[in-house]
């Protein structure tokens, strides 16, 4: 028996057969069945909360919020202790590289938020979010896996519980704040960068455009904050809920290249007759696996401070490849996906330079800044997109932050990052024998999202301009993101508030690098959109 | 040589002396104290009580609710609401004058952003600010805002509703007179009509600057600035502001405090309007309200 243990990266929860057909795996059904009852249970508890405060007194202030708003009032006979809001909102792109008649995305999305007052010091605040992206059906020609109505599913509409956003009980008193259920939580000063915002996971179905806001995976968490001192805060975090990040499946416009080579690796080896098996192993549902975040915040002369300890699985999960030999059957080739267990060490500071130096040097300048050491990670090493193992990597990353306000209204914000890779074993050098010529092919570690070459040390640079015109009512921004192998992003956008509930954004993505770069591997992804949201 | 060195320290001292004579002579206002507008003030007394007045520092703790229209020269109009609760400290041990919370209530689109602000009493210092964006869902320290920069996206800057000090100008008393009186644009009231006022001249030590001076009419009754006329750098008026300033009884003391402010922009027909609602002072409002945790009970 052969076995080569590979790391790769699959869909969740489905399998392909001998056929190359991908289908869902066993429990597919009870899995509906626990969303229907999950569905039934929010709907009763928002409805049981908000029937609870019928005879309230204590009333939020509200205006006039438009028709859709007027409607839900009128639609839920509640009192004022029950608040509401929502959107309804269009993304649509297209690609520029076909002549602008690719769509990207047609993205309709409906959010809908509810906080209820129970009483003073306790609220139940719910954000539920569906949507539909046309897109998959309107370019179903293009943007199709290897079995593409069940894989793009969850692209084209929210799956499972996804369309519960946020499901949480807040209780407040003096001292102590808790805030108990389904949430996302976010440490660190970094913007876009993700260094010390490791408690959510992340949706990665497009890249990373959006802003971590909507694309974070919400967890079911215990999140209490206690005050010790006047502005020093200890918080702790207990998080019995696990998810993976999410990367769109092979043949949706923002694949990671590492997908689609996975992807790509599954149907030759189907092709040459091998089966493959999934086998998930996600942390399973017991008090052991329970997620522990620390947090101390304070301020000390004017400087915002926290340190960080995080213990938790690493969201990128992946898979272990093991190649059988088996008499009397096909070879199988298995795939078990497995989140390794990390410890985060942390810290960040931020601090605005109010008195300045020598008559006003410096003056105005925010100074921010974190830094992640993570301890018991794996990475793939390999070459030319070929994994050839893993290896324990312990990681140091660091983001310095620099923003101030020029000219007016002129928002200039700078950041300088740094992944810093620490191997902790040795990994072999991989021989070839061709035509009785013994040559060597240095293995070098893989960067994860698209298998190229990494370096010990990848620097990375974020500029981000923005400013506003006609009474904030016209808001133009251009982000630039640089990485130092010549890999680039640019998105410029421009905001503009038609009225209280109406507003327009359009803006361009344009990728630039390497296939191998974290944004080169999107080069045929330059993209125009626009943005058409209704609040009520 | 010890005689040089006595005199030199002498005529640096005298020098020190008159250049810093508006502070030698300023009035020492202590916090949570109410002052009056009196018949012998100097014209510096009287602006150093309009802005202990303005920033409400008579009191413990302040809280309102504030509703802002952005009115077009064509009539469309948005809107802002906010609620701010702010407690005056006045401690000279960390400097720290006053901490402000404002909390963004609507539309949707802002629902949510909170603005944390702790602002020091020593002069030139700048305020440390903390944001909470829904959009980041943490809490951010940003560079304060530029004095020119518009508050709010309103006519009003950065500067005259929150930065703006004492000593930041010059004052000259123009005239004491009988005010026209002001009536709203935007709910057709009319206000002031024959109050008792000083007229000043205030020019800003700032040059340039986004204004070269004002003219300001100070309520006698309240010591609150009703009316300004602001100048550009060429002279010409570009921009008017109203204050309406109501007295409330507290404990037994007088409060000046803003209910409605109005700035037109004579430039471009732009106007914009704070109604100050549902006010309360003395509340007993705790410091640990104004930290980053309360930024973090933001859902929205």
């Amino acid at each position: 028996m052969i076995r080569v243990c590979k790391k790769l990266t699959l869909v969740s929860g489905f399998c392909v057969d001998q056929n190359g057909e991908m289908y869902k795996k066993k429990g597919a059904k009870k899995e509906v069945v626990m969303r229907e009852r999950k569905l039934l249970l929010a709907l009763i508890a928002t409805l049981l909360f908000i029937g609870l405060g019928a005879t309230s007194s204590f009333a939020y202030e509200e205006q006039d919020r438009g028709i859709v708003h007027k409607f839900w009032k009128m639609l839920l006979p509640f009192d004022d202790r029950l608040e509401l809001g929502g959107f309804i909102k269009n993304e649509t792109s297209v690609r520029l590289a076909h002549g602008l008649d690719e769509f990207m995305k047609m993205n309709n999305v409906i959010g809908l938020k509810t906080n209820y007052k129970i009483t003073d010091w306790l609220e139940f605040f719910t954000y539920y979010r569906w949507f539909w992206d046309a897109v998959y059906t309107i370019e179903d020609d293009r943007y199709r896996g290897v079995s593409h109505e069940d894989v793009n599913r969850k692209l084209r509409m929210p799956e499972k519980t996804q369309w519960l956003r946020e499901c949480y009980f807040d209780i407040y008193t003096d001292k102590l704040d808790i805030r108990a259920g389904k949430q996302q939580v976010v440490w660190g000063t970094a913007d876009g960068v993700r260094i010390l915002d490791l408690v959510n996971p992340l949706d990665y179905r497009e890249w990373t455009l959006k802003e971590y806001v909507e694309t974070r995976i919400p967890l079911w968490m215990f999140n209490i904050e206690g005050e010790l001192l006047a502005d020093g805060h200890l918080q702790l975090l207990l998080i019995p809920d696990y998810q993976p990040n999410y990367y769109a499946p092979a043949g949706a416009p923002f694949t990671l290249r590492t997908v689609d080579i996975g992807a790509q690796g599954t149907a030759n080896a189907l092709a040459r007759g091998v089966s493959v098996q999934t086998i998930d192993q996600k942390p399973g549902k017991q008090f052991k696996n329970t997620k522990v975040g620390v947090r101390w915040q304070n301020v000390l002369g004017g400087w915002d401070y926290t340190l960080n300890y995080l213990h938790t699985y690493d969201f990128a999960s992946s898979a272990y490849t093991a190649f059988i030999i088996r008499p009397r059957a096909a070879p199988l080739l298995r795939l078990v996906r497995r989140s390794e267990q990390i410890d985060v060490f942390g810290l960040s500071f931020s601090k605005t330079l109010t008195e300045g130096f020598l008559s006003d040097l410096l003056k105005g300048w925010t100074l921010r800044g974190e830094f992640a050491y993570t301890k018991g990670g794996a990475m793939n090493y390999g070459y030319d997109e070929t994994i050839q193992g893993t290896v324990d990597v312990d990681q140091y990353n660091y983001c310095l932050g620099f923003d101030r306000n020029f000219w007016t209204n002129w928002l200039f914000s700078y950041q300088f990052i740094q992944f810093i890779v620490d191997e902790k074993e040795d990994f072999p050098q991989f021989y070839s024998n061709v035509a009785g010529i013994q040559t060597q092919t240095e293995n070098t570690l893989l960067f994860g999202p698209t298998r190229g070459g990494l370096d010990d040390i990848t620097t990375m640079m974020t500029l981000k301009l923005s400013t506003d015109f006609m009474h904030e009512r016209l808001k133009p921004e251009v982000l630039v993101l640089y990485g130092f192998d010549n890999d680039w992003r640019i998105s410029p956008k421009c905001t503009y508030e038609i009225n209280d509930q109406w507003s327009v954004a359009g803006g361009l993505h344009i990728f630039e690098g390497d296939s191998q770069g974290l944004n080169g591997q999107f080069d045929k992804n330059d993209q125009l959109f626009v943005e058409t949201t209704y609040n009520w | 040589m010890l005689k040089k060195v006595i005199l030199i320290f002498f005529a640096v001292a005298i020098l020190g002396l008159i250049f810093d004579a508006g502070s030698l002579f300023a009035l020492e206002l202590k916090h949570h104290q109410v002052y009056e507008l009196d018949r012998g003030m100097s014209i510096e007394d009287i602006m150093q009580v309009v802005y202990f007045n303005q920033y409400t520092k008579f009191a413990s703790d302040y809280q309102s609710t504030g509703y802002v229209y952005l009115i077009e020269g064509s009539g469309a109009q948005r809107s802002r609401t906010f609620s701010r609760q702010r407690i005056i400290l006045g401690r000279s041990k960390d400097d720290i004058d006053y901490k402000d919370v404002t909390k963004f209530t609507g539309p949707t689109s802002v629902k949510g952003l909170g603005i944390l602000s702790w602002t020091y009493m020593e002069y030139g210092r700048d305020p440390d600010q903390w944001l909470w964006l829904p959009s980041l869902k943490k809490v951010r320290k940003i560079s304060a805002s530029q004095g020119d920069d518009s508050f709010l996206g309103s006519d009003f800057t950065t500067e005259e509703i929150t930065t703006r000090k004492f000593e930041d100008e010059t004052y000259k008393l123009l005239r004491e007179e009988k005010f026209n009186g002001y009536t709203s644009n935007f709910n057709g009231n009319d206000y002031y009509d024959g109050a008792d006022c000083y007229v000043v001249e205030a020019r800003p030590k700032r040059d340039p600057w986004y204004y070269s001076k004002r003219i300001v009419w100070i309520d006698k009754a309240t010591g609150g600035d009703i009316y300004q006329e602001i100048f550009d750098s060429t002279g010409r008026m570009h921009k008017t502001i109203f204050k309406n300033y109501k007295m409330m009884k507290v404990n037994g003391k007088d409060y000046a405090t803003q209910t409605l402010l109005e700035v037109k922009d004579l430039r471009t027909g732009h106007s914009t309007v704070i109604e100050m609602k549902d006010i309360k002072f003395d509340q007993g409002l705790q410091e640990a309200d104004f930290s980053e945790r309360i930024l973090r009970r933001s859902k929205w």
